[in-house]
């Protein structure tokens, strides 16, 4: 397998805060690469440095071997990696198409046909039926499909997503978990996905990273990840690594961390927010 | 026919010729008086010149307070070329022009970073800034004592046709922006700047480019309104209330919206004539008083008042009303009809 993006040594520092600390990342071709770790461990962070929107302090990203980061997000939408955001950011002002086709005119700076590329996007998104809508109209979950399709119109090569499955009922989760895999699978993108749902991350991810306090405590198969004692105990403190890695046997599954081993559960994505997120008010904007 | 960009509708080409026949056959036909004449002079510059503003205010959400500069330098600069090299006007106006834009960009490039309210407090600054280095400045401008252009007999109904055309060019210039791809991209970065940027987009050299042109033309318009009055002096080039003119122009009649601004400007000079002539210590203060009204009644101003009508009476297909009341809307965004109508006391 190729490697098609590397970050060596990526570090962000925000004053006397290391929000990312010396991390060290490869993405595969064709490869679904997971990023989780609690809140404040610095995944979104990490995304901003390698999508362009905020300079590294150290280090670099590289998408097959040219470098991309510390310029800004245009030169990596040019070269061909692009985000989306974990607080669904759709241009208001502008149609479902329309947003779409800011991306596929900008992305590439390709205006030309800009409009049924987007519409073969909003296609493979499912929501063609909403191409003359405003996006306020359209639901939490269809939202992160048009931040997803946004991107897509982009034409990348690799895809961060930023939490696009968390928030949303389950039965949109599963639907968005299909539209991720068949990213891969049709569109022959590589993605990196920051998920906070964990069976989500369990299924999807070929290979998982787990971040904490700015750096990176694991890295492996999903199934293993979880397993490790550095991984539960940033999730559920040190105690319950002790308690875990006082089970004999490598293999062991403690049962008192399933919290952080929901890899084996036969449910679909959990959903931890109530299912039907109001919509914004009158005027919200974010 | 493919001689014209998609964006381009058929429609509203029509609408410009006939609109460009009616002003020029209008003097003609009507047997205008000069002074009459010279209002209508007047108002086609305005239209040109808050169609500019509208283009940073209403297109990008920039509002700016100090395009009086870009009015006065363009004047004067254009005036000096007259005086000293004798140059045909129109080009005294480009040159006038392009020094306006040139000076756009030098406080534009670094200001523009800023966004919403800050933008404009800086441009407040640029302007003052502007207005009184330019009234010491008695080698360029005259000083306080301004400068007198020479008189040509017949020049000012020559102007007529002169301000038909600049205004035409702008129209187009303002449909093409709206409506093109760049447009767009400009939209965008109304809505959300850093999203916008995600995408690809530079909103940096967008914004550039689009101050560029909003300060070549408002100094063409400024270079115009100079051999316009014979007189010129920079108190009322450079004036506050003469940045302020273009701001309410657009907000009265509809910022973000290619006719809105024009229709405000016919408004603005027509009001002005009046308000000056019958009440001369109050007009500013009126005006002050208008731009209240119409933020906290009807944002977008006259074309607000027409979408409302058009919702009323369904003229237009509502998510058609929707998606252009949105495309309008200040901040980018604010398209649900409740968030105006809980504004509204």
């Amino acid at each position: 397998m190729t490697v098609i993006l590397r970050a060596e040594n990526l570090s962000k520092r925000f004053g006397g805060l290391k929000a990312v600390d010396a991390v060290e990342l490869e993405l595969n071709d064709g490869e679904i690469l997971g990023v989780i770790g609690p809140n404040g461990a610095g995944k979104t962070t990490l995304f901003s440095m390698i999508a362009g929107s905020i300079p590294p302090t150290t280090g670099r990203v590289l998408l097959e071997g040219n470098v991309i980061s510390g310029g800004s997000p245009r030169r990596a939408v040019r070269a061909g990696v692009v985000r989306t955001h974990q607080i669904v950011r759709p241009f208001q002002n502008l149609t479902v198409l329309e947003n779409v086709m800011v991306g596929a005119i900008y992305g590439k700076a390709r205006p030309l046909g800009a409009r049924e590329r987007a519409l073969e996007v909003l296609d493979f998104c499912s929501l063609r039926d909403r191409a003359p809508q405003l996006p306020g109209g359209l639901t939490l979950a269809g939202r992160k499909r048009l931040e997803l399709a946004r991107a897509l119109a982009t034409e990348p090569r690799v895809l961060l997503l930023d939490e696009v499955i968390a928030g949303v009922n389950p039965a949109e989760a599963l639907h968005m978990a299909d539209l991720i895999r068949s990213v891969r699978e049709k569109r022959g993108l590589s993605i990196i996905l920051i998920e906070h749902v964990m069976p989500a991350v369990m299924r999807l991810s070929d290979r998982v990273i787990v971040l904490d306090a700015g750096k990176k405590i694991a890295e492996g198969k999903p199934q293993q990840v979880v397993k490790d004692s550095r991984v539960i105990a940033a999730y559920l403190g040190e105690s319950a690594s002790a308690a875990a890695s006082a089970q004999p046997g490598p293999a062991g599954s403690p049962t008192p961390t399933s919290g952080a081993a929901p890899a084996s559960l036969p449910t679909p994505p959990a959903n931890p927010t109530p299912a039907s997120i109001p919509k914004k008010g009158p005027g919200g904007h974010q | 026919m493919k001689l014209l960009p998609h964006w381009v509708s058929r429609p509203a080409l029509v609408a410009l010729l006939a609109a460009l026949v009616v002003g020029a056959v209008l003097p003609k036909v009507l047997g205008l008086s000069v002074y009459s004449q010279n209002q209508v002079t007047e108002t086609f510059l305005f239209v040109a010149a808050a169609l500019a503003w509208n283009w940073m205010g209403g297109y990008l959400g920039q509002v700016s307070f100090g395009h009086s500069a870009m009015f006065g330098l363009g004047g004067f600069i254009s005036a000096r070329l007259l005086l000293a090299l004798h140059l045909p006007f129109w080009l005294a106006w480009i040159v006038g022009g392009l020094v306006a834009a040139a000076y756009a960009l030098v406080w534009g490039h670094p200001t523009l970073r800023l966004r919403g309210p800050y933008f404009s407090i800086a441009t407040i600054g640029v302007g003052e800034a502007t207005r009184l280095v330019m009234t010491y400045w008695e080698d360029l401008t005259g000083g306080s004592s301004g400068l007198s252009l020479p008189i040509t007999p017949g020049l000012k109904s020559e102007l007529y046709w002169w301000a038909l055309a600049l205004m035409a060019l702008v129209i187009a210039a303002s449909y093409s922006l709206r409506k093109s791809t760049f447009g767009l991209g400009l939209l965008a970065i109304k809505s959300d700047v850093d999203a916008a940027a995600d995408v690809g987009i530079s909103p940096t050299l967008m914004q550039d480019i689009v101050l560029l042109l909003s300060g070549f033309t408002v100094g063409v318009c400024g270079a115009f309104y100079a051999s316009y009055q014979n007189f010129i002096e920079p108190g009322d080039m450079f004036g506050f209330d003469r940045s302020i003119s273009f701001v309410l122009m657009a907000v009265i009649g509809g910022v973000g919206t290619i006719i809105g601004p024009a229709l405000g400007a016919v408004v603005f000079v027509m009001l002005r004539q009046y308000l000056i002539g019958s009440y001369p210590q109050l007009y500013l203060g009126i005006y002050g008083l208008l731009l209240i009204v119409v933020i906290l009644f009807e944002p977008l101003g006259m074309m607000g008042l027409f979408f409302r009508i058009a919702r009323r009476f369904g003229l237009m297909r509502p998510e058609v009303e929707a998606t252009l009341e949105a495309k309008a809307a200040v901040g980018g965004g604010a398209a649900d009809p409740g968030a105006r109508q809980g504004g509204a006391p």
